[in-house]
């Protein structure tokens, strides 16, 4: 067992940011985590990386238990590297940037040069040996982060947003660079991304945060809604402008006026020929996007926001929507779920 | 106007003579200025880096009387030192009253909280991402802190030049410490005093002159230095 977490918290004051109840990680796997912002992703990376203490709960890294003393810490961090989501480079070429690591372990300098050479390599940066770190573009600064993490061959990468804020060539090269990694190291990874499907294409787990909590809800279709008018039975929501839905009191977790709504895109309906003996809200709206992942068809419709549907591809070949088709979109009460904010004042 | 021409000329004068009196003069205030400034970042930085990165009760009480530290008027460092070193004080069998170290001990006080709080200044300034990715990288504490402090450098040089210049400037401490002994404790802003009170304002402007070309070549030095270390960074 690479990492095992029990009953683990961090607190920020008053302001609970992580709370897993517990969560093991296999050895030589990639484990993708994803989550809306603010749902822990980073704080939890960080802990995995030894540099935040949790406030509460046990870590146990490598079977060993983490205490989190200084000394222990000097150790166990010699083969964790956590890649922040925007790395600094310190100051000094690009080859000074990936000699850091190696030099505070004393690897001898003949050793070094070669293992600087293969890192830039991997990265498809070798002309950039003696530039200036600090003025390489984003990209580039994310890549260099990369070899100057994987030159130092730890047991774990974590990567906090490796693909954020780069543009897609070198979003790419990074996403190729983890998988070959993980194939030709067996090295462990954990990364975590906003992309469901960038997740999906590279791990072998998926880890899905909600509010600091491990959930089975993935983090599409979650919307901030507004209760407008509570009825007998039924409220109407309002998703944004002109957007309304109608939803049973009994989802709502009690008489609040802004809930966050959560639709499973697997329970969305696309066209539904009949809708009688389901309740729920229909929609019309234009397809956006299609994209095939895991065996399966992610449709997106426009309908006021942005809805993500996944269908089975047997059901896709037999609609077959098309980009600009106007389409209908039922959502089953069954599918929505919510969980209260802010209650009515 | 005519004051300023004629201490233009005099200040001229007394570089090309290469006055002896004023030699010693220079070389007095830049000995016990220099020394001064580099005994006090040898206390300064390493606790204004201390004192910004650790988070301790009574943090903001330290920074607040450093702040207040600032302020501090050199009469009364001055006396403070005096009433220490004086005959009768705790540390008076060292005869140190009237010596150049006595202008030191009394100079460095007065810049300790000036390097201390610019110190801090500069290194709060610093991404923590640099410390975390130090960290991650496997860096130890002490790794950890110099490569804060090399990132720091830039504000770091600038709190040892202004402490510079304020010790080179300053002439309460010098008075009371040194006691302006001609050739041996007299420094610039001292010689400037006493001619001064001898109604020698030409002399006197010469000498501040004298004090600002040397003030401002110290200042290129270590701008050139400064300037060096960033065009060395690649």
């Amino acid at each position: 067992m690479l990492y095992k977490l029990d009953k683990l918290k961090r607190c920020h004051g008053s302001r609970t940011v992580l709370n897993i109840d517990t969560l093991e990680i296999d050895a030589n796997r990639i484990y993708t985590l994803i989550g809306p912002n603010g749902a822990g992703k980073t704080s939890l990376l960080k802990i995995l990386a030894l540099l935040d203490k949790p406030t509460d709960g046990s870590m146990y890294f490598l079977d060993q238990r983490v205490s989190f003393e200084e000394r222990q810490l000097y150790a166990l961090r010699r083969q964790i590297v956590l890649l922040d989501q925007n790395p600094i480079m310190f100051t000094g070429s690009v080859w000074k940037n990936i000699e850091f690591g190696l030099k505070v372990r004393k690897v001898a300098a003949r050793v070094r040069r070669q293992q600087i050479e293969e890192a830039l390599e991997l990265v498809g940066m070798e002309n950039f040996a003696h530039y200036n770190a600090q003025g390489l573009s984003g990209g580039e600064t994310k890549r260099i982060a990369l070899a100057r993490a994987l030159v130092l061959q730890p047991e774990v990468l974590l990567c906090d947003e490796p693909t954020a804020n780069v543009d897609t060539e070198n979003q790419e090269i990074i996403l190729n660079i983890i998988g070959r990694i993980n194939r030709e190291r067996q090295g462990s990874i954990i990364f975590s991304t906003h992309y469901l499907s960038q997740g999906q294409r590279l791990a072998d787990h998926t880890l899905l945060l909600q509010n600091g909590a491990l959930s089975d809800i993935a983090n599409e279709n979650i919307y901030r809604v507004s209760v407008v008018e509570f009825r007998e039975k039924y409220c109407t929501c309002q998703l944004t402008g002109q957007l309304f839905l109608t939803l049973p009191n009994h989802l709502l977790p009690g008489k609040v006026s802004i809930v966050k709504l959560h639709i499973d895109p697997k329970g969305i309906v696309l066209n539904p020929e009949e809708k009688d003996s389901v309740e729920g809200n229909l929609m019309s709206g234009h397809v956006t996007e299609l994209s095939q992942e895991s065996g399966r068809i992610r449709v997106v419709v426009d309908v006021g926001v942005k809805l993500v549907l996944i269908m089975a591809l047997a059901k896709y070949r037999l609609e077959k929507p098309c980009i600009g088709d106007k389409v209908q979109v039922f959502i089953p009460y069954s599918n929505t779920f919510c969980t209260g904010m802010d209650p009515v004042t | 106007m005519d004051l300023l021409l004629d201490s233009v000329r005099s200040a001229l004068l007394l570089f090309l003579s290469f006055d002896q009196e004023l030699v010693d003069i220079v070389l007095v205030s830049l000995k016990v200025s220099f020394s001064a400034t580099l005994i006090a970042a040898g206390f300064g930085i390493p606790g204004g880096f201390v004192i910004a990165s650790s988070s301790f009760p009574g943090k903001r009480f330290v920074l607040t009387s450093l702040n207040t530290l600032l302020a501090l008027p050199t009469v009364v460092i001055g006396l403070l030192v005096y009433s220490f070193i004086s005959r009768r004080g705790l540390l008076g069998p060292l005869g140190l009253l009237y010596t150049q170290k006595a202008m030191v001990i009394g100079q460095v006080i007065l810049i300790v909280p000036v390097i201390m709080t610019l110190t801090i200044a500069a290194i709060s300034r610093i991404d923590q991402r640099y410390r975390m990715t130090a960290l991650t990288l496997g860096a130890s504490r002490n790794q950890m802190a110099l490569v804060i402090l090399k990132e720091a450098r830039y504000g770091i040089l600038a709190a040892v030049i202004a402490a510079f210049g304020r010790v080179i400037a300053e002439v309460g401490i010098s008075m009371m410490l040194g006691g302006n002994a001609k050739g041996f404790t007299r420094t610039m802003t001292t010689a400037m005093a006493l001619e001064y009170n001898k109604g020698e304002f030409v002399l006197a402007v010469a000498l501040g002159i004298t004090l600002m070309t040397f003030a401002f070549l110290v200042n290129m030095l270590f701008h050139l230095l400064q300037g060096r270390t960033g065009s060395d960074a690649v």
